[in-house]
């Protein structure tokens, strides 16, 4: 019964069928399986496909906002039942959004759920996140981390006048920042002044993991 | 200014039976239009505004709230630049939504902006609530200005009138994640979403230009470029709504609407996921919503591209024998973050590519404010060099000196739009 309710979850992630994803994590969870596997066989899952579609062209942004969507929800659902279970050994704080002018939600979908499943405990900003609310946040929620993301060149270039605003601020002194999206490198990493750059989900949440 | 007509008989023949002699620039465009050789490869004033404020150093509060000082400033510097078609543009996704009431971010140093976390619609119940737009607020009197103007200062059939087309609009007053999910799940809604954009928030602005004596107006419409949504969600939503806007503004205001400008353009950034049938598919949806028959780039990733599948497409689509013309967009980051040979290679590399056979129209899409004067005069020259027809055989043998320019300041005294543009700059 496991398999098969963690293949509707992830079906239903893919699919971007919000309701059809809340139903089965529910069910998911009133059948006592465990809310680890149901986050990393089914909503991990789902939105994995949906990042492969992605890259293959049979994904497009609209279809990756659905699949987003549904990934949040069915993550709601299951949050309380997590951090009920992750209690004690709660993870560092991360704080991730992606910059202003940018609405690509696919990548920071993937990394959120890597590091849940890393034990991080993550906020999430959303998309087209200002500068302001970055700096709000770090202020209010002290974060271990800030991950910022962008999937345009255009967008980017947002990263810097963040990374310099949490600078100017004196926020950076037990703060680290993160970068990561299509267009970013190490070398943007450096330039901009970020401490690590995430190539994919993966090597985000490695990365994390030694900040 | 030239005689509009005149400049479009001159480069209908030129074009058509007797390439003789030295066009007008607008005739050049002309000619390019219908798909012949000019005398040279055109290259028409792109979407300048944050760049043309920056070079000639006027306060955007300022700039972007006194339709004279927009106008001439943009009109100099295009000119300074010398293209070969002007433009005039605007902050075209904000005046409905503005004079609506949603919450703008001013700034000192660029264009007003929609506030994206505090949007207008938040649910379905506020849009019962927002009435018809009314012309008198906000900023549409200058919207209304700036179109005017662009008529009465001679831009000829390059003056239009400018608004927000439906989809961008909903974008903007929703947010596009709220938009998407109403195309994808809630067409009903959606529905209702694209009848306030046309009949409540634009129609009532694009009769405020016609009665100031616009002729045709243009509905910018990033948000619908690819892949925010897929040729398939343009072609069921955004194609039907630009027509029907088409129809109504001829028919009620003797006005050509066009709306749908950059809707299905073809933005992937990834290169690794660039597609040819993807990408001849969002050109074919263009197509359907353009006042002319051309393949259309505007904002892409273009410096990465292989220019041969534009050709292939142009080609493949001939119209009349010819090919169809192709508008080709150097983009805007390219233009600003490349050294200048660079950009002489790119346009070396394109012109060699889809030039030949004329019908080939260089643009920028958005100059950014901070893009450097040096570059933007390198494609200008490029272009016009490279592109002088016929073109040279081998065309990497023809070299483009770097390029000699005067400065601004130094070319603006004099000219008709000094005046303006020096008093502008100082403080109240």
């Amino acid at each position: 019964m496991g398999e098969g309710l963690y293949q509707a979850i992830s079906k239903a992630v893919t699919e971007g069928e919000e309701e059809e994803a809340i139903k089965r994590v529910e069910e998911a969870l009133k059948n006592k399986l465990p809310p680890i596997e149901i986050m990393q066989k089914g909503i991990v899952a789902g939105i994995s496909k949906a990042g492969e579609l992605w890259k293959k062209n049979e994904y497009f942004l609209p279809d990756v906002i659905m699949a987003a969507d549904a990934f949040k929800a069915a993550m709601a659902i299951l949050k309380p039942r997590l951090e009920e279970k992750e209690g004690a050994r709660k993870g560092k704080k991360v704080v991730i959004g992606v910059v202003q002018g940018d609405v690509h939600d696919l990548g920071k979908s993937l990394v959120i759920a890597m590091l849940t499943s890393a034990g991080f405990e993550v906020i999430d900003l959303g998309i087209d996140v200002p500068l302001q609310k970055f700096i709000d946040t770090a202020k209010a929620q002290k974060p271990d981390i800030i991950g910022l993301g962008a999937y345009m060149t255009t967008t980017m270039l947002e990263m810097k006048g963040i990374i310099a605003e949490l600078e100017k601020q004196g926020l950076r002194k037990n703060l680290k920042v993160m970068v990561g999206g299509v267009p970013t490198s190490q070398e943007f990493a450096d330039e901009v002044g970020a401490d690590a750059w995430g190539k994919d989900a993966l090597d985000a949440v490695q990365k994390a993991l030694k900040l | 200014m030239a005689n509009p007509m005149f400049d479009i008989l001159r480069g209908l023949i030129y074009g058509n039976i007797l390439p003789v002699g030295k066009l007008s620039p607008h005739a050049r465009v002309f000619a390019t239009l219908m798909g012949k050789r000019g005398d040279t490869v055109p290259f028409l004033a792109p979407q300048i505004h944050d760049h043309a404020m920056t070079v000639a150093k006027v306060p955007a509060r300022k700039y972007y709230y006194d339709a004279a000082l927009l106008v001439n400033t943009q009109i100099a510097v295009e000119r300074w630049y010398d293209f070969d078609a002007p433009m005039i543009t605007a902050d075209n996704y904000n005046f409905e939504l503005e004079a609506l009431g949603a919450k703008m971010v001013y700034s000192d140093y660029g264009m007003p902006t929609v506030d994206t976390n505090q949007p207008l619609i938040k649910e379905r119940g506020d849009l019962d609530k927002l009435g018809e737009l009314d012309p008198a607020k906000g900023r549409i009197p200058i919207g209304v200005e700036i179109a005017r103007l662009s008529a009465a200062m001679g831009l000829g059939i390059f003056a239009n009138g400018l608004f927000c087309a439906p989809f961008s609009f909903i974008c903007g007053a929703t947010g596009y994640p709220k938009a998407v999910r109403a195309l994808r799940k809630d067409p009903a809604y959606a529905k209702e979403l694209f009848d306030y954009a046309e009949n409540k928030a634009i129609f009532p602005y694009l009769k405020v230009q016609a009665t100031a004596g616009v002729k045709q107006s243009l509905g910018a419409d990033a948000w619908a470029a690819f892949p925010n949504l897929t040729p398939e969600m343009v072609d069921e939503w955004v194609v039907p709504s630009a027509l029907r806007l088409k129809k109504r503004g001829k028919k009620e205001l003797n006005m050509r609407v066009g709306a749908g400008v950059a809707a299905a353009d073809y933005c992937e950034e990834d290169p690794a996921k660039f597609n040819k049938e993807i990408m001849f598919k969002c050109f074919t949806i263009a197509r359907k919503m353009m006042p002319m028959n051309m393949t259309m780039t505007i904002m892409g990733r273009t410096q990465d591209w292989d220019m041969r599948w534009v050709q292939e497409y142009s080609v493949k689509n001939k119209n009349w024998w010819r090919k169809i013309p192709i508008y080709a967009s150097l983009n805007g980051r390219f233009v600003r973050d490349s050294k200048p040979q660079q950009i002489v290679d790119k346009i070396r590399e394109w012109i060699n590519i889809m030039g030949r056979d004329g019908g080939l129209l260089f643009f920028i899409g958005n100059v950014p404010a901070d893009a450097p004067p040096v570059n933007v005069h390198t494609a200008l020259q490029a272009v016009h060099k490279l592109g002088h027809y016929p073109i040279a055989k081998d065309l990497s043998a023809v070299t483009v000196e770097p390029v000699k320019f005067t400065p601004f300041d130094d070319w603006l005294k004099g000219q008709p739009e000094a005046d303006v543009i020096f008093k502008a700059r100082e403080k109240k």
